[in-house]
């Protein structure tokens, strides 16, 4: 029998999984360019075609501005959709999963370094987004505070990547479904979050659309950094969205270590953990 | 008889791709999950004209009655383009890499090409259902719903107008499919690049949420010659929401570009095909 791990043991473990993760995640992302091309590129193409509506309907370059910011965040929920909520469909579709099930290791480590390269390689890819916008759409920002747009950015993220640790840990039995789940969860949500909307929370937008856009961490931080960066708030006003945000995290984190001792613990009863072309 | 092969042939390819695409839920299911995308995406930028009426940033009410219906016609029928491209794009990586079945229908007599053709379909199928539901709903959220008054009849359509170009625009972006599929034959890195660049460039420059004259006058031309362009003219023709007068020189322009994506996309898929055989292409894994 082996021997027990001490917790010191078990943490340095367990931390140099979620690393050995991210580096895969950093690594495997960024070593082809066409990709990164593309998905700075691809989004453009969406945003430019919003800009050039909102000046065909008259609104003012701040619209413009707020476009950019949702579709640099929407990358962010894409990364989120297909490499964090899917991920375990892949890697039992290519075989990987029963590998990371009996490692020594915690499956949120797992999870954790995921979210970790994932969060870092889209930071990237958002940014070229962001700055490529700016360069060809010539809108307005106001970057009076940058360190509140940071620290909302940071905790916008740890809020959405706790949600795809929960997606992932419901997605982790899906067959076809999880395909299908991730597709439809594209543009609904970037329809709630007010992606493309110079502001969710507007007048004009139903209060029903608003609660249901809330549900949804990068709603709220969208809103949060769109107030900071383009129509020059301050941290004063935004202080709900920053207590909403870690209220987000606080909440969707055990629930995403539940679901996934849950499910896995369901796959094993049903013999569908390394189940494939489902 | 190798015409009836062929139709054969694509009719069983149609029968796979349409169960792979819809048996993993129940139909109910299916159908919602058909109509949620594009009504999202019609409701994104019919918000957006909304809240472009609330701050009064143009004319009158009328301008975005009016807007909305050619932006709602346009969209929904973008849904077809959705559909084939994102479908044909994947399909190869799929077969190929997943179900490793690419190799099996290559060397089944006569089989790649209906194959194609039949799976195909399946997207175009899809892409019907989602526009006559996104119309349908359209109508009955801003006119039932909302009372916004939208000039749309739908039951006004005219459709001898109406079957002629959306036949000629599904056989146009079938054949830019093929050549999507061709490129996925002999790569594998452009898999989930493919079907969103080209979606993306359309819905930018074929003028389905905004008039093409908007665009910056050095794309334009490019605008000029895709089939997405005409096809969206000549369907918001048939509903009436753009002067009759040139049908006749979009469907001409829309049978043109449909000619010559065909041609194009039939030799490029040839070429692709010779150089899988050659390079053993047929049964490679990408996925580990």
């Amino acid at each position: 029998m082996l021997p027990k791990a001490t917790p010191r043991e078990e943490l340095l473990i367990n931390l140099r999984a979620a690393y050995a993760r991210m580096w895969v995640r950093l690594r495997g992302s960024n070593r082809e360019v066409t990709g990164l091309v593309a998905e700075i590129g691809l989004p453009i193409l969406t945003i430019g075609a919003y800009v050039i509506l909102y000046r065909a309907i008259g609104l003012p370059p701040t619209a413009g501005a707020a476009v950019i910011i949702g579709g640099a965040m929407i990358a962010f929920w894409t990364n989120v959709l297909w490499n964090m909520s899917s991920q375990w469909f892949w890697e039992r579709e290519s075989g990987n999963l029963e590998m990371y099930l009996v490692a020594p290791v915690s499956r949120m480590s797992v999870l954790l370094g995921m979210a970790m390269g994932g969060s870092v390689n889209t930071s990237i890819r958002a940014l070229g987004i962001v700055l490529l916008g700016i360069f060809v759409f010539q809108v307005p920002f106001q970057l009076a505070d940058p360190l509140s747009i940071g620290l909302v950015f940071v905790l916008t993220l740890v809020a959405l990547y706790t949600m795809g640790m929960l997606f992932a840990s419901i997605f982790m039995l899906y067959g076809r479904e999880a395909w299908n789940t991730a597709n439809l969860l594209q543009e609904p949500v970037y329809f709630l979050s007010g992606a493309y909307f110079p502001r969710i929370y507007a007048p004009v937008v139903p209060f029903a659309l608003q609660v249901a856009g809330s549900l949804i961490p990068m709603t709220i931080g969208l809103d949060a950094i769109r107030r900071l960066a383009i129509y020059g708030e301050s941290i004063a006003t935004i202080w709900p969205h920053i207590l909403a945000l870690i209220a987000c995290t606080l909440i969707l984190f055990p629930l995403a270590r539940r679901a996934l001792n849950y499910m896995e613990s369901l796959g094993k009863k049903e013999g569908r953990l390394t189940l494939r072309w489902q | 008889m190798a015409v009836a092969d062929f139709v054969k042939s694509a009719g069983e390819s149609f029968r796979v791709g349409w169960k792979i695409e819809s048996n993993w839920t129940d139909p109910v299911l299916f159908a919602t999950y058909q109509v949620i995308r594009p009504l999202a995406s019609l409701l994104i930028v019919a918000f957006i004209v909304i809240i472009g009426a609330s701050v009064g940033a143009a004319a009158n009410s009328a301008f975005y009655t009016q807007y909305l219906a050619w932006l709602i016609v346009g969209n929904a029928f973008y849904a077809f383009v959705l559909q084939i491209m994102l479908g044909m794009a994947i399909l190869v990586h799929v077969d190929r890499t997943r179900y490793e079945v690419l190799k099996n229908i290559y060397i089944s007599p006569g089989t790649l090409h209906p194959y194609v053709i039949g799976r195909g379909l399946v997207s175009v199928v899809n892409g019907a259902v989602s526009v006559v539901l996104t119309l349908l709903f359209s109508v009955a959220i801003f006119n039932g719903l909302l009372h916004m008054n939208i000039p749309l009849n739908l039951l006004g359509v005219n459709l001898l107008m109406l079957i002629p170009v959306v036949i000629l625009g599904i056989i146009s972006l079938l054949a830019i499919g093929y050549m999507l599929c061709a490129v996925n034959i002999v790569s594998n890195r452009m898999e989930f690049i493919l079907g969103d660049s080209v979606s993306g460039i359309f819905f930018l420059l074929g003028g389905v949420i905004f008039p093409v004259a908007l665009l910056p006058w050095y794309v334009q031309p490019i605008s000029n010659v895709l089939p997405i362009t005409y096809l969206l003219n000549a369907v918001r023709e048939s509903f009436g929401l753009l002067p009759t007068g040139s049908y006749m020189s979009d469907l001409a322009y829309l049978g043109l570009t449909t000619l010559v994506t065909l041609i194009v996309g039939i030799t490029v898929f040839r070429l692709a095909e010779q150089r899988a055989k050659k390079l053993g292409l047929f049964d490679r894994k990408s996925e580990y």
